[in-house]
């Protein structure tokens, strides 16, 4: 039995592009919610480039709607009025010169809930910044951790914008419960590199406490140890492994058949294996380097170390247990293809209770919204789309 | 009596380490009363620092701190009947219980599911978990960095290396994995939460980590399932020069006189401004690099133009001169010249929290602003051990709140 997906019965006007903001509307619509793109010909959704939009946009409708219009700014505020959610990310203060802002959305629709998400949130003297996701995580000092040690943090690393979808998502949901308990609707403004900057307390505490500058740690932990990442047989080959307790300690020297290690003392805590992780990475890897990188997993689970193989993209595409357990699932196109795509990390009850179709394509769902929900005739559509308003 | 957006709502925390207190945590920055259950000995993370000084204390844990802001705190030995009883008089009055213990172990302790149900049959029981409890992988253990490597997110982190036989990829610091399956346990927990008000249905919600952390990577698993393939880590085999393991055409990092800058002028537009900000520099209307194209494929000497300019000059000079121009652009910033920003300050982003023992820090707050309820975040610091276990003596439990 399928039970019902948990936003069933909700909308939401989206009116976000590019990454961040389509990423959480995304989540929203699988999770039952009918969300309504709106978008134009007029300056198409830049993501609209790539493959990446089939997955920003999964289970989405999607209208031409141009904002540049005054009829096309009425027809935005006739379909805020039925909505429950309105999210948008441009830069700060866009949406406002659209007159779209929430005190006029608000007066449309007094409880609905707007996510107004940008780059450096929306006061403050930088509020006006134009940011992409990549640019933020440099801001925030984000990478200034992440590095292998001694060395000159990483300059790349793509990471911002679905951390902070899945964070939009969370508030958003946050905000419908209160709206449900209460009746209240409410403004959110984001900060993306608000939402980078919190996701590094310790960072931000260790300065404080010990007034040096974190450094990058690689693939080490501060506490535990060893913990690394060791070459496996094959092509660019490796398997991480962790030990933070001491079963996993015990679990590790049996599973390479180093049981000898147990009876060093000096290796008997945390911090004595931290001393001498160099030895003990040497000792792992001459073990992990006989075997590819599944052979290896398989053993240390059985002998109940956590570990896992450093996979890249294609082989994250076809890893069984994402692939057998509906995470990964096939997902049917209009035109008859089937492609294999991500849904929601959860189940509820055993259950995917999630609503996974393909993402569609511009103006798919105009009619749809000018003609069943706004109440629009045809010959009002047909003018529309000739006057370039439905565009 | 309400108190920010889920005022009302009681929250148990039987977690450890990051994932289920972290989810816990951003609860409680919601408004919601979180109640920390640690065993006698306490959440593992006060082990882990950093630590002041560096010197470790169960009550001066940055992690633990961090990640337990917001919450009382109470111990209970659950390997032991009466205080398994005592969890459930607590599950009585709560709506979500959170955990990140291995498979079994509530069960193990009288306290799974079903049990939760019988003292509260609407409960949400929220359960983070590696793998999940279905597949080959039920019941397989993995942290913070098996979940980055697995996921593919590490492989994408370092952008190219010289020799990928010997350079290993590796995960970004502090604690993203975890994290990043503290904050799906949020967004699934607060769905079953609002279907609960419809339905009057509750739940038990099994978040897996490995599936949270592949929706990180949701742009690169749709690039190849519509047949592109994985992105080399091998820097000899990109054809394109990058800057820093980005794209030159779409962005990088620059040199400055006094660190780097990060800018993006990726749209036509933006880099006509960029060029501007220059001065238009004589080689601007060379056919090499007038277009986007022509810029990807001629991005190395590009890069050698830019960085002969920046790095005659300030990182902050640059980003803000920049951003007058609208091109996307920002100093390389340390963790500590985040502490003194005055755009984050103007937000009040941090907030300070006086912890009995440890002291007063700056705590990072939340990303979000609300309108209506305005959080109240720096109220309380983390607990210290067994703190709350007399005022949540259990008779008095239902009064005092």
């Amino acid at each position: 039995m399928m039970s019902t997906p948990p936003l069933s019965g909700v909308r939401v006007a989206d009116f976000s592009w590019i990454i961040a903001g389509p990423t959480a509307t995304r989540h929203l619509a699988l999770m039952g919610a009918e969300v309504i793109k709106v978008g134009s010909a007029r300056r198409p959704d830049p993501s609209t480039r790539g493959s990446a939009f089939q997955v920003y946009n999964q289970s989405k409708k999607y209208a031409a709607m141009n904002l540049s219009q005054r009829r096309g700014k009425e027809l935005a505020l006739d379909l805020v009025g039925l909505c429950d959610v309105v999210v948008e990310n441009y830069a700060a203060g866009v949406f406002e010169r659209l007159g779209l802002g929430y005190d006029t959305l608000s007066q449309v629709k007094p409880d609905m809930i707007m996510i107004a998400s940008s780059g450096t949130g929306h006061s403050g003297p930088d509020r006006d910044y134009v940011a992409y996701g990549s640019l933020l995580q440099h801001y925030t000092g984000w990478n200034s951790i992440s590095g292998y040690p001694d060395q000159e943090p990483i300059k790349g690393g793509l990471w911002a914008d679905p951390w902070v979808g899945m964070e939009l998502a969370m508030i958003t949901l946050a905000a419908l419960n209160h709206r449900a308990e209460t009746g209240t609707g409410q403004y959110v403004d984001f900060s993306m590199a608000e939402a980078l900057s919190a996701s590094l307390p310790e960072a931000l505490l260790e300065y404080q406490m010990t007034g040096e500058e974190p450094q990058p740690i690689g693939n080490r932990d501060r506490f535990a140890a060893p913990n690394g990442v060791y070459r496996c047989r094959g092509e660019d080959s490796w398997i991480a492994i962790e030990v933070y307790h001491e079963g996993d300690w015990q679990a590790l020297c049996s599973a390479i058949e180093r049981t000898d290690l147990l009876e060093d003392p000096g290796l008997s805590t945390p911090d004595g294996r931290r001393i001498r992780e160099n030895e003990l990475d040497a000792a792992i890897s001459e073990w992990t380097a006989q075997l590819d990188e599944w052979d290896a997993f398989e053993r240390l689970q059985k002998a109940g170390v956590p570990c896992g193989p450093s996979l890249d993209m294609g082989g994250l595409h076809t890893e069984r247990q994402l692939n057998s357990g509906g995470y990964l699932t096939s997902v049917e196109y209009p035109d008859g293809s089937e492609r294999v795509l991500p849904t929601l990390p959860w189940r509820m009850d055993g259950q995917r209770t999630q609503d996974v179709r393909p993402a569609p394509v511009l103006g798919q769902d105009s009619d749809y919204v000018y003609r069943e929900l706004l109440g629009l005739g045809a010959d009002e559509i047909e003018e529309l789309t000739e006057g370039q308003v439905i565009y | 009596m309400s108190n920010g957006l889920l005022g009302g709502i009681r929250v148990l925390d039987l977690g450890e380490g990051v994932s289920a207190p972290y989810a816990a945590r951003t609860l409680a920055g919601l408004g919601a009363d979180v109640i920390k259950v640690e065993p006698p000995g306490g959440d593992y993370a006060r082990l882990s620092g950093p630590f002041p000084d560096g010197s470790p204390h169960p009550e001066k844990s940055a992690l633990y701190l961090a990640m337990n802001a917001g919450k009382r705190g109470a111990t209970l030995d659950l390997d032991a009947d009466s205080d398994q009883g005592r969890l459930l008089e607590l599950v009585a009055d709560a709506h979500i219980v959170i955990d990140n213990h291995e498979l079994g172990w509530l069960d193990e302790r009288g306290v799974g599911y079903e049990s939760l149900t019988k003292v509260q049959s609407d409960v949400i029981l929220t359960q983070i978990t590696p793998f999940g409890d279905w597949g080959p992988y039920a019941g397989y253990e993995a942290g913070d960095l098996s979940l980055f490597h697995l996921s593919a997110n590490a492989h994408g982190m370092l952008g190219p290396v010289a020799d990928p036989d010997s350079e290993p990829p590796i995960r970004a610091g502090g604690h993203q994995a975890d994290q990043v399956a503290g904050v799906a346990a949020v967004t699934a927990t607060l769905a079953a939460l609002f279907r609960l008000r419809t339905t009057g249905q509750g739940c038990h919600l099994v978040v897996s980590s490995f599936e949270a952390m592949a929706t990180q990577a949701i742009a690169g698993l749709a690039n190849i399932a519509f047949g592109g393939d994985s992105p080399t880590r091998q820097a000899a085999e990109i054809k394109e020069a990058s800057i820093g393991g980005q794209v030159a055409a779409i962005g990088g990092v620059l040199p400055c006189n006094d660190g780097y800058v990060a800018i993006s002028p990726r749209e036509d537009a933006q880099w006509s401004r960029w060029l501007d900000l220059m001065g238009n520099p004589e080689w601007s209307d060379d056919p090499k690099f007038n277009t986007r194209t022509a810029r990807q494929q001629n991005s190395l000497e590009l890069w050698e133009l830019l960085a002969a300019w920046t790095s005659q000059r300030s990182r902050f000079d640059i980003a803000r001169d920049g951003q007058e121009r609208r091109i996307p652009c920002f100093p390389v910033n340390t963790v500590s010249d985040l502490l003194t920003d005055p755009h984050l300050k103007e937000r009040r982003f941090f907030v300070s929290i006086d912890h009995p023992v440890a002291g007063e820090f700056q705590y990072p707050g939340v990303a979000y602003r609300l309108s209506e309820t305005p959080l109240t975040l720096g109220s309380r610091p983390a607990p210290t051990l067994g703190q709350h276990n007399d005022e949540l003596s259990f008779d008095r439990l239902r009064t005092n709140v």
